[in-house]
């Protein structure tokens, strides 16, 4: 058990030396605290794995150092300076030395047990709640698609309003940004519909695959509120690399108030009963956008979290006349066979459920902030931001939609004020 | 090498240009067995595997199979083992014309294999509505047997070809290893029918 | 039974009545000579041409690959185009290059250090070869129709690749040119087993072979053995894609982790098979260079058998993150952090060979002291990731590419270049420049580490693999612009290697005989070697056979004389026939395989489509083939030296 304490203490000192040793060597290139940087971690498993990569790291820096030495000496020490040193008598003809081999092995393996130890507690701690926490977690149900994430919440329920206009119960589903309860364990039970996905929030845990026809899951925890960058971390096909999510940890009260406002069913303006009337043009104050433009902006980025909670604020400025007819649009337009939006009379399960769409601080599974602008990006050049997509091949293509300005306006106006 | 001028009786299990006096083409037979091995060990795998975890609706083996007529088949086979084994034996003694009387029965065994696997295939497929794409059973098991099948092909074929050609007066003891291998590989085919039986077939009984 | 002398054996091509042959090419030079070569030395070099011509390839999809990553959000390439990329730049490298040019070093350099004449069957090894051509061509056809190269990634995880997700054809092709490469090497495999085991020359016993025959052996076991399962695993899944079978089908219960396990239970030992030659040539380099025998040569074997044993248990840690439960990843991990020791003995014993000798720093040498030190850092990022739950942060990550590529690069690489570098003298009787070597090993090795150093940060980073984009706020940009710098420096160092290759193949400084004072029997020939190699199969004394020759050269010239003259009595050097049929089989094999993989499904039904007649009309030529070089049999003619060195043939060209 000696080595045990051993390893723990080293876990411990080796986080500063081994992160001084590696950041020193390229500091100013490179920083350690980006949005999915695995140094950063912020809940136990993370953090437990990243207390292991330090030991690793620790253990073989130090091998390299050693066995470096003796290398660069050797070469340094014996090189032929001259050429009558290159052609001179060469030594004896040795085979070897046992004592110095069995010695360097039992040496290896040494050092291999120092890092097998925290290794196997390591693989039981991150793959499942620890037991005493068990009662406590919180469960939700992360499902890959190409190219999105959906996450179902099995425990909360949902209203919705029903062909007769009675308020019924539904299924509590939201996609690409998962919200969980700080300082609570969320087991996160991983499924997925088409190919092989993986589920990986760097600054909370390590990933775990969904594979089909396999039930795997993951546990995660957050130690405060925050906003974290998640990303799918196994090729799924032509756009993996933009099939990305955002995990959001909540304090207790602010979980329960997102809780009961995503379980409403869809929002609608209270509008003056204007006769349809005809959109605004403001389509003309939208932006343009090259391909694989960023989709955040810098103000966005500083602060996240607080851009997350103002997206929960209605907008100002809303067109209740335009957002009616971005509602119709949405069922005309084939929108609603694939994507659901509660209270609506939407029920599509294809896509993404869009009943808070609005609320969420980024679309198109986390790659584009929620804005006007980059709403209408989307909608207007799906390909463009998702190459392959399956709302641009079998729904604008194979239904040969069209969207004119107008109609996109209005579109935009409705998905953005889905709150 | 110092064995050159040393005159002795053939032995066909000693070959002195090799290193180790082992045939090179016996050697690469064996090589190429283990290779084999290795294949049908995945398959065979393939199939166990999707056996423990069979998705609903998977039919039941039992009500497939016919073991009275694979085990027919199966020592119909061995014999065919026993033949090839006389037809080595035959050719290392420089006995032609009684390697091709066990070689043409070996061949004739494996027709008989053969034929009664296309039975099989055509009654679990006609009758047995057991399909290659209707189910995971279909599936692995189709692929596994067919692809012993297709070794066997392959043992006819080359047996055949072995049959005619030692009518043409170039096959003689000197050249018993070339019986030796196919022998060999006749043997192996054999024994892993013997895997795929008690894997495929049997397991499904116990 | 009537009494055989044994020396019936020998003279097989003595026979009573001609073999059954239609034509028996005899050509010298020009193409026909090429196409019908059974010499292992030409075969060596054609496989080495290849590799050197596709690793261009890789190397131009490897430059596009980074220009598109030097910035976020560049649109140097599309998310398809980027796609077919990597795929082709990971299966180009590993099965086209690596494997390849350690099959040349194999086919050329092997059969020097045991003394023997050839490998065990000559047409065998032309018909690996050129079936390896056919593969990659097969492999590589996407390029040029509109299905596009293959793109799910060089180990394409089903139901990736199942015809739901990958419509086209660039998946079929993927399969069949692997499958075709798996046949190849098998094949070579086989030949290189039998070669090293039974055609050994006198005194030659198994703890005398050189190191790298050694490695060569355990590569070829590694083969055999391995390559079975992926082959399975694409024969299922082409068989998913051909006929609707369920193998990977999720809908009808497929389960898409069996493709893993099959494809890594192959995948983890190829790795070996990358490594290990690499891990010979350093064991001949190193030696030769410090003028001291290899330091604990046998514990240098038999680390060297226990990575191969080893390597069969490890295949799931490239699975740590599929939720294969605790007590599977513990037993993986330990495996894996096992596997380490082996492959550390082997360093210390490099460092121990070095120790006390007398280096001379030639660009070998520096490519395989390069080697050391790249493969060390490989090496422990590999220890790295054998730890489970921190490998979960690292497993699909930049953090791997950069592991891999410094065992690959830094390792294999660095030691087949440092193998071209060394052996190039022996081969053509040419040398490359000592100037421009050094030159191509500092920017190789500043390159190399420019490139994939920052990559170790960036997967730390959380920086995914096989991401087309990626934005300007993940703090990638910097790393990513190092690592295109760098690998536009690796790219100039690999130019200059090759131009002073080419340079030197034509206009290069003659060689001399054993250039560099070798130790191994290759080194006694004259450069380049003569056809039949050794003009008396060489009888061996010692490990480091010809260092014990050049220390005792009276009594070995003595006993050369001795064998000489029994060799003539036995009807002289014994040399193998040239044929046509290995090519025409692996022609054969071409046409087939273009049937399954390239021609589409035929609309107008019935059987006879253009698909099934071209695949049958393949087959055919294949069989036929193969039949006809059964018939003409192995048969060859005899070489006798004069005493002036001059050849003279006989035995007939049957």
């Amino acid at each position: 058990m000696r080595l045990h304490t051993f390893a723990s203490l080293l876990t411990k000192s080796a986080r500063f030396p081994a992160l001084l040793g590696l950041a020193t060597m390229l500091s100013g290139c490179f920083w350690f605290d980006g949005p999915q940087s695995t140094f950063d971690p912020h809940g136990p498993v993370a953090r437990h794995q990243m207390d292991l990569f330090y030991v690793t790291c620790w253990v073989c820096l130090v091998i390299f150092m050693a066995v470096g030495a003796v290398l660069a000496y050797t070469n340094f020490k014996f090189l032929a300076r001259s050429d009558a040193d290159a052609h001179a008598e060469p030594p004896e003809e040795a085979h070897g030395n046992p004592l110095v081999e069995v010695s360097l092995i039992g040496a290896s393996v040494l050092a291999l047990v120092i890092i097998a130890i925290p290794t196997l507690k390591g693989i039981w701690y991150s793959y499942d709640v620890p037991a005493d926490e068990k009662a406590n977690a919180y469960v939700v149900t992360a499902t890959g698609y190409q190219w999105w994430f959906k996450f179902d919440y099995p425990n909360e329920v949902a209203k919705t309003v029903d062909a007769s206009g009675k308020t019924v119960n539904a299924a509590f589903s939201t996609a690409n940004e998962l919200v969980i309860p700080v300082g609570r364990p969320v087991e996160i039970n991983l499924r997925t519909l088409d190919v092989i996905h993986s589920f990986w929030i760097p600054k909370l845990a390590g990933k775990v695959d969904m594979m089909p026809n396999r039930a795997n899951h993951l546990w995660i925890e957050a130690d405060k509120a925050g906003y974290f960058w998640g990303q799918c971390a196994e090729f799924c096909g032509e756009s993996h690399a933009v099939m990305r999510f955002r995990v959001i940890a909540l304090g207790p009260r602010e979980f329960n108030d997102w809780l009961s406002n995503q379980a409403e069913p869809a929002r609608h303006l209270e509008a003056p009963v204007a006769d349809e009337a005809k959109p605004k043009a403001q389509f003309a104050s939208y932006r343009t956008f090259k391909r694989n433009e960023a989709g955040t902006t810098e103000a966005f980025d500083a602060d996240p979290l607080a851009g997350w909670r103002k997206q929960q604020q209605p907008s100002p400025g809303e067109d209740a006349a335009l957002v009616a007819t971005g509602r119709k649009l949405f069922a005309s337009k084939t929108c609603s066979s694939c994507h659901t939006v509660r209270g609506d009379g939407y029920i599509g399960v294809v896509g993404p459920e869009l009943t808070h769409v609005g609320a969420r601080s980024t679309i198109a599974a986390g790659l584009l902030e929620n804005n006007r602008d980059e709403v209408h990006r989307w909608i207007h050049a799906p390909n463009e931001v998702k190459p392959g997509n399956k709302m641009w091949v079998s729904g604008y293509l194979a239904n040969q939609i069209k969207l004119t300005p107008e109609d996109e306006n209005a579109l935009v106006a409705y998905l953005q004020s889905l709150k | 090498m110092s064995s050159h001028a040393a005159a002795a009786t053939l032995d066909p299990h000693d070959d002195p240009t090799t290193t180790t006096g082992i045939p090179n083409k016996k050697l690469l037979m064996w090589a190429f067995l283990a290779s084999d091995c290795m294949f049908f060990g995945c398959l065979i795998s393939t199939h166990l595997i999707y056996r423990l975890h069979p998705p609903p609706g998977t039919p039941s083996a039992r009500q497939v199979f016919s073991i009275e007529l694979t085990s027919f088949s199966t020592f119909i086979l061995l014999m065919s083992s026993l033949m090839m084994a006389l037809a080595v034996n035959a050719i290392q003694k420089g006995n032609l014309k009684s390697m091709r009387w066990s070689l043409l029965t070996t061949i004739f065994f494996g027709l008989i294999f053969l034929g009664c696997q296309v039975y099989e295939f055509r009654n679990f497929v006609f009758e047995k509505h057991l399909t290659i794409t209707n189910s995971i059973l279909g599936t692995t098991f189709f692929t596994l047997t067919g692809t012993h099948g297709l070794h066997v092909l392959i043992g006819v074929i080359w047996l055949t070809a072995m049959l005619i050609y030692s009518f043409t007066g170039r096959l003689t003891e000197k050249q018993s290893i070339d019986v030796e291998s196919m022998g060999l590989y006749w043997h192996f085919v054999d024994i892993v029918w013997i895997v795929i039986f008690t894997a495929v077939y049997l397991l499904e009984y116990i | 039974m009537e009494a055989l002398a044994k020396t019936d054996f020998i003279a097989k091509d003595d026979q009573p009545a001609k073999p059954l042959v239609l034509w028996r090419p005899t050509a010298k030079t020009g193409l026909i000579s090429w196409l019908t070569t059974v010499d292992h030395k030409r075969i060596g070099f054609l496989y080495g041409l290849s590799a050197l011509f596709f690793f261009i390839f890789g190397g131009l999809e490897a430059l596009a690959i980074r220009l598109q990553l030097a910035v976020p959000n560049n649109t140097f390439l599309t998310s398809a185009q980027y796609s077919e990329m990597f795929t082709m730049h990971g299966t180009t490298m590993i099965f086209l290059v690596v494997m390849p040019m350690g099959a040349a070093f194999f086919n050329f350099i092997m059969p020097l250090q045991i003394g023997a004449r050839d490998v065990a069957f000559p047409r065998l090894n032309a018909f690996s070869f050129w079936t390896f051509v056919v593969g990659a061509i097969v492999l590589n056809i996407g390029w040029f129709t509109k299905d596009g190269a293959p793109d799910a990634g060089w180990f394409g995880y089903a139901p990736l690749t199942t015809r739901t997700f990958s419509p086209t054809h660039a998946i079929d092709m993927w399969v069949m040119g692997l499958q075709l490469l798996g046949v190849a090497s098998i094949a070579a495999a086989l030949n290189f087993i039998v070669t090293i085991i039974n055609m050994r020359a006198p005194g030659m016993t198994m703890m005398r072979l050189p190191v790298f025959t050694w490695m060569t052996l355990f590569t070829s076991f590694l083969i055999v053995l391995s390559f079975p399962a992926i082959t399975i695993a694409l024969i299922e899944i082409m068989m998913d894609r051909l006929f609707g079978t369920n193998f990977f089908e999720v809908s009808s219960g497929g389960l898409p982790i069996l493709w893993q396990h099959l494809f890594w239970i192959f995948g983890h030992p190829e790795v070996y098979i990358l490594i290990l030659p690499a891990m010979g040539i350093i064991s001949e380099i190193l030696p030769t260079f410090s003028r001291k025998p290899l330091f604990g040569y046998p514990i240098v074997v038999f680390s060297g058998a226990s990575i191969g044993f080893l390597g069969f248990g490890v295949w799931s840690h490239h699975m740590f993150t599929t939720g294969m439960g605790t007590t599977a990843t513990a037993a993986f991990s330990m495996m894996t952090m096992a596997i380490a020791v082996p492959t550390g003995v082997k360093i210390f014993n490099w460092i121990g060979t070095l120790w006390g000798g007398h280096i001379t720093m030639r660009t070998p040498m520096m490519f395989a002291i390069g080697f050391l030190w790249m493969f060390m850092l490989g090496g422990l990022s590999g220890i790295m990731h054998s730890a489970a739950p921190a490998d979960a942060q690292q497993h699909g990550s930049y953090f791997i590419v950069a592991h891999f590529h410094y065992v690959l690069i830094g390792g294999s690489l660095f030691a087949l270049f440092a193998g071209i570098q060394y052996w190039f003298p022996l081969m053509f009787g040419r040398m490359i420049s000592e100037f421009w070597g050094k030159v191509t090993f500092w920017l190789v090795f500043v390159g190399f580490n420019v490139t994939f150093f920052p990559m170790h940060f960036l997967g730390l980073e959380g920086m995914p693999r096989r991401t087309f984009t990626y934005d300007a706020n993940m703090g990638w940009a910097t790393g990513n612009l190092f690592a295109t710098i760098g690998a536009f420096i690796l790219a100039i160092g690999v130019a200059t290697f090759f131009i002073s290759m080419i340079y030197a193949f034509f206009k290069g400084e003659r060689a001399h005989k054993d250039q560099w004072d070798g130790r191994t029997l290759e080194w006694s020939l004259p450069v380049p070697p003569p056809e039949y190699n050794f003009a008396v199969i060489p009888t061996v004394h010692a490990r480091d056979g010809w260092w014990y020759a050049k220390k005792h050269a009276s009594e070995i010239a003595k006993e050369t004389a001795e064998h000489a003259k029994e060799d003539e009595a036995h009807g002289g050097i014994h040399m193998p026939n040239q044929s046509i049929y290995p090519f025409l089989a692996s022609v054969g094999i071409l046409i087939g395989a273009i049937g399954v993989a390239v021609v589409d499904h035929d609309p107008s039904p019935g059987f006879w489509g253009t698909k099934v007649a071209i695949t049958i009309l393949g087959g055919a030529i294949m069989f036929v083939s193969v039949l006809l070089w059964a018939c003409e049999g192995a048969d060859g003619f005899h070489i006798h030296l004069n005493a002036d060195g001059s050849v003279r043939e006989d035995g007939g060209h049957h």
